[in-house]
């Protein structure tokens, strides 16, 4: 079936089965391979985008078709090149990534708990991230480039009062 | 931060060692632009789905396809009889046994690999494999060590010897040891198991095979953190010309061992393209990793210490049964069929010492991978560790105490251990005095000493322990024949900028970072400038890979030989541009220079320049060098690893409250990163310690096939660490450098199982294994009569 | 996973009328549930295709079923193997039957191997709808003699 998928501000027209779940349809649709698949039990949080500019989603408990009409950020439409997002310039300055396969999902998830939280504890990161694995880091420096660029995301408007 | 780190600006000056430079890596992965085998799609590409075995031990009667055949999409179906065609149904295993690729008459374990169904989409091969139909005749399954060993229900009726025993591997003098544990003065008895655990990177095992039919090329995407190797295991099963075969490791999503052996899927896909002329990508489930990939540890160990009355240790013996599973298909040096465990004396002057393996078949997943750990030293360390403790506490001494009365003193490197090795270097007391200011041990003994005086319940575990790293000499290293050397390339282009290239395959490490501050180091050049890759045998030199720790004590040697190498090049051309005799010239301060004469030199990207355009007399022209560096010795890493712990009585949770480590991996390349890898270590210590276990049921089913029952601990589990190190250099490495990613893996799980033994041990608990469950707390304290509230 | 039950049913029937009843593969088979196709293999087994819905694990199931009489024990035994999937199931069950006054009573015992996915991902409900399935087959036994007597 034909449905229209709005990722990182651009429709992408794409055929797929019922069945196919969200992660799939980004990956293997729309090209955008930055959102990863580690598990079968949506337990491991490799494929995690934002929906609607602040609601994480393991895009493998998601149909496709379910996420039609909502608005989909993927780690490709947060930042690139020379403009990089705060998180993600953050995890390269504090060493929150080591073999980068989580990276992208752990980096919006992040980004989600910032919405909700611009001022987030260590402990709001550990559990606002608790959906997240990573078996390389540890989570210490994954931790720190949170509170990095929450910091860094919150001195603009900080500047503006 | 630990305190080295801070002060630590990157280098765009010269020297590049020791410096937290940040990853040049991590660009692409912050962007979601890596390239794992996942990522790859080439044209007319199909998706493998394999069929597996419900049953952990039968016989199969027929296999059916009809029904799978007519979903659509399907091209193909393929058993052991097609395979068998190709002489492709047994391969090799690294332990020198052979294993199924697809089960020929009978499945050996549960979730083995029956058959592979390729169809358009990875869907349709997932739904054709399930209506392949399969007709098994279930026979006794035997899922334990202990009972294989009676050897009542053979196992492996393909092999000549009918019996479950695969090897006595022993190691030391039996008679010597016995007779001074006889006449010890005090002997303590330590039994220990090290759970059956996978290593779980996040990426799962992954291939993308692509034969063109029109070339007779055969491409391997893999994930492999050995592609050399593992093209030279294609060529030799499938008797294509290694110049055939290219194996391309793009970026590996986790490695930790897991992606070391060779397994069926990959098999299968590259058949599967052989066969159809077209791509295959296979890439496993979780479910099929958890099952299907090589396991590691299952050791049951027991150790026996003998001491004087003053607590000097005398002697030791380590008997082991393992269980190897199905094939032996443990992943260790050909000589060493029980890996490196003889290290099991550990940081500690044992006068003599035993130590003997026996490994049994059993209806399980084959494997015996190294997880994030050196050929078993992890098992190793945790028994000796353990024992130590336990030692202590018989001996009514401090387990700190105990330690400094029977480390190997500073002055006795190199030490000749009484199991064989020759451990290269160490200072034990310093790092261990570190960790004990750091945590502030004395303090936290009196903070014990007045909680149990108020019932409550805390723990302090130590684990001083001694890793063996960097196989390794090519005298005692090899694996299937090859010898376990590492070989590195390095290219200066005439503008100085550099490509590097090594045999060996980063998975997070960071080589594209460090292998740049070698060279850059030793030539004067901005790391910046050098580009590294790894993983495409086309182009990069022979070498065994990444995994045991081994990439900075082998290929950190060739990089390092192979700049003194070009060095060596560019001073002839120095010499030539200031027109003076190589003699004359002087390596001082990153430039070339005649000797005591600072202002006439000339820098390595100049030589590079001259290289192509004006080349020293009788010289080659061009600047470049491919090294291969066969250590004179392992490394031997140690660290002192110190772990508080707060056990609530009422539900048995253990809170980690502090954990210290303080490592000695040698010269350090870049601080920030082997903090990284340390952080990274004691999380995966931490999750074996208390979270990750596979277990079966008598019947050999598989009870945990995901992570909603096999546990990875989160951020909100994972303890905070605090780290540092000290530095006692390799004498015999170029730059000094030991390798460290495993010693947090191998040191931490004792620290953190002593911990809570310390904490329990008022109430007469003395063995806890690992995982440590807060029900198996919880029972502890119940049984010892400690009333929950 | 090993999985036991056990039950009891009283027949509306003499002892010949339910031997004669489970004896015969035709009219055992007919108490599965869900049952799309069924072959009669022989005059003590029968092949059923069965359609399974239980958690994640849906499609269709093949099972082998034989049924070995012991008339000197007045017992009956069971014999279940198949599955579909990738998973495994095999059944054991027996059942004792004594004829008192009008009625016969049926004493039943059963023992499931699962094996594969379904025991593993499923475990949380399988053990729920097994004993669903396996006390429907004779309450189905009951139902079709009672059905036949009346």
């Amino acid at each position: 079936m034909e449905i229209t998928l709005n990722v990182n501000g651009q429709e992408h027209k794409v055929d797929v089965e019922p069945r196919t779940l969200l992660v799939y349809a980004l990956r293997e649709n729309c090209g955008l391979k930055g959102a990863h698949v580690g598990c079968d039990s949506s337990s491991c949080g490799v494929c995690t985008v934002v929906l609607d500019g602040k609601i994480p989603v393991k895009s493998c408990t998601m149909f496709a078709v379910q996420a039609e009409g909502h608005e989909i950020t993927t780690i490709e439409g947060l930042g690139g090149g020379a403009n990089l997002h705060p998180l993600q310039k953050a995890f390269h300055e504090q060493h929150g990534l080591q073999c980068g396969y989580c990276t992208p999902a752990m980096i919006m998830s992040s980004y989600a708990l910032l919405q909700h939280n611009p001022d987030p504890s260590e402990d709001d990161i550990r559990r606002g991230l608790s959906g997240n694995l990573c078996r390389c880091t540890g989570y210490m420096n994954i931790v720190k480039a949170v509170q990095q660029a929450a910091a860094d995301m919150r001195q603009p408007a900080e500047a503006a009062d | 931060m630990s305190d080295q780190i801070k002060d630590l600006n990157p280098a765009k000056e010269c020297r590049a060692m020791g410096k937290s430079i940040k990853r040049r890596e991590d660009a692409r992965f912050v962007q979601g632009r890596g390239t794992y085998v996942d990522d790859i799609e080439l044209p007319k590409m199909l998706h493998m789905a394999i069929v597996h075995s419900p049953y952990a031990h039968a016989l199969i009667k027929g296999i059916d396809t009809a029904e799978a055949l007519k979903v659509p999409g399907v091209k193909a179906i393929i058993t052991a009889k097609d395979l068998a065609g190709f002489n492709l149904d047994w391969i090799p295993t690294l332990a020198g046994d052979k294993q199924m690729v697809l089960a020929t008459d009978r499945v050996m374990y549960q979730y083995q690999e029956v058959a592979a169904v390729f169809a358009e989409t990875r869907a349709q091969a997932v739904d054709a494999a399930q209506l392949v139909e399969v007709d098994y005749e279930p026979l006794e399954v035997v899922a334990d060590p202990f009972k294989a060993r009676e050897d009542k229900v053979i196992l492996r009726t393909d092999r000549e010897k009918k019996t479950n025993h695969i090897f006595n591997w022993n190691v030391g003098d039996r008679e010597a040891t016995d007779k001074a544990l006889a006449e010890a003065e005090v002997r303590v008895k330590q039994k220990a198991y090290y759970p059956r655990v996978h290593a779980s990177p996040l990426e799962p095992c992954a291939i993308v095979a692509d034969m063109n039919t029109a070339t007779g090329r055969l491409t391997l995407y893999l994930t492999s953190q050995a592609p050399h190797a593992h093209r030279t295991v294609v060529s030799l099963v499938t008797g294509i010309p290694e110049s055939n075969i290219r194996i391309v490791s793009p970026d590996i999503g986790g490695g930790f061992g897991n992606k070391v052996p060779v397994y069926p899927g990959y098999v299968c896909a590259a058949a599967g393209t052989i066969v159809l002329g077209v791509p295959v990508k296979w890439v496993a489930t979780r479910t099929e990793s958890m099952t299907t990939d090589s396991f590691a540890r299952d050791f049951h160990m027991e150790a026996e210490i003998g001491a004087t009355k003053e607590g000097k240790v005398t002697a030791l013996k380590v008997t082991t049964v393992a269980d190897h599973g199905a094939f032996d298909a443990a992943a260790d040096p050909s000589k060493y069929p029980a890996g490196l465990f003889s290290i099991c004396t550990g940081s500690y002057d044992f006068p003599t010492a035993f130590t003997e393996v026996d490994a049994y078949y059993t209806n399980k997943t084959p494997g015996g991978v190294a997880y994030r750990c050196s050929f078993r030293v992890t098992e190793a360390s945790y028994m000796i560790e353990r024992a130590m403790d336990t030692a202590a506490r018989e001996l009514n001494m401090d387990p700190a105490e105990f330690r400094f009365k029977n480390f190997i003193q500073k002055e006795q490197f190199p030490y000749n251990s009484p199991l064989g090795w020759t451990y290269d270097s160490g200072d034990y007391e310093t790092t261990f005095k570190v960790a004990l200011e750091k945590v502030g041990y004395e303090e936290l003994r009196k903070e014990q000493a007045e909680k149990r005086a108020k019932g409550e319940i805390m723990g302090i575990g130590i684990s001083t322990f001694t890793e063996i790293v960097g196989a390794g000499p090519s005298k005692d290293f090899d694996i299937l024949g090859i010898k376990m050397f590492d070989g590195a390339e390095i290219r200066i282009h005439p503008t100085g900028s550099v490509i590097v290239r090594a045999g060996t395959k980063s998975q997070g490490q960071g080589h594209e970072t460090t292998w740049a501050q070698i060279v850059a180091e030793e030539l004067g050049l901005d790391v910046d400038k050098i580009l590294v890759e790894e993983g495409d045998t086309d182009t990069a030199p022979y070498g065994l890979g990444t995994y045991a720790s081994r990439s900075t004590p082998t290929a950190g040697g060739a990089l390092a030989l192979g700049a003194r190498r070009i060095r060596e090049k560019a001073k002839r051309i120095a010499a030539h541009l200031l027109e003076v005799s190589a003699d004359d010239i002087e390596w001082e301060d990153y430039k070339f220079q005649i000797k005591g004469v600072p202002s006439k030199s000339v820098t390595t990207q100049d030589c590079a320049f001259a290289a192509y355009t004006n080349p020293a007399p009788g010289d080659e022209p061009g600047l470049e060098t491919t090294y291969y560096y066969d250590p004179p010795n392992l490394t031997f890493p140690h660290g002192a690893y110190i772990c508080v712990v707060d056990i609530d009585k009422s539900t048995g949770e253990v809170k980690v409250r502090r954990f210290v480590a303080i490592d000695d991996c040698g010269t350090i390349i870049n601080p920030m990163i082997v903090e990284g890898q340390v952080h990274g270590g004691l999380a995966e210590g931490f999750a074996m310690a208390f979270m990750q276990e596979i277990v079966y049921d008598e019947e050999g089913n598989h009870l945990n096939t995901n992570y909603t029952d096999y546990l990875i601990p989160t951020a909100y589990e994972v303890p905070k660490f605090e780290t540092g190190n000290t530095v006692t250099p390799s004498p015999h490495h170029p730059i000094g450098a030991k390798g460290v990613g495993e010693s947090p893996t191998v040191g931490s799980p004792a620290a953190y199982v002593n911990a809570v033994i310390d904490a329990l041990s008022p109430y007469g608990v003395s063995e806890i294994d690992m995982p440590i469950s807060r029900e198996k707390v919880f029972s502890k304290l119940r049984a010892a009569g400690v009333e929950a509230f | 996973m090993k999985l036991n039950y056990d039950g009891q049913e009283q027949i509306n029937a003499d002892y010949d009328a339910v031997w004669a009843f489970i004896n015969n593969p035709e009219k055992v088979a007919k108490c599965l549930p869900d049952v799309e196709k069924l072959e009669i293999t022989g005059d003590k087994s029968f092949t059923a295709h069965v359609k399974v819905g239980v958690g994640p694990v849906r499609g269709r199931f093949k099972f082998d079923v034989g049924l070995e009489p012991d008339a000197e024990n007045n017992k009956m035994n069971v014999n279940l193997r198949g599955g579909g999937l990738g998973t495994a199931i095999d059944l054991t069950a027996g059942a004792n039957i004594a004829q008192q006054q009008e009625q016969t009573q049926l004493d039943w015992q059963g023992e499931a191997v699962v094996r594969g996915p379904a025991a593993t991902v499923g475990a949380r409900v399988l053990d729920r709808k097994a004993r669903e399935l396996i006390t429907h087959v004779f309450a189905e036994v009951k139902r079709n003699i009672d059905e036949e007597q009346a």
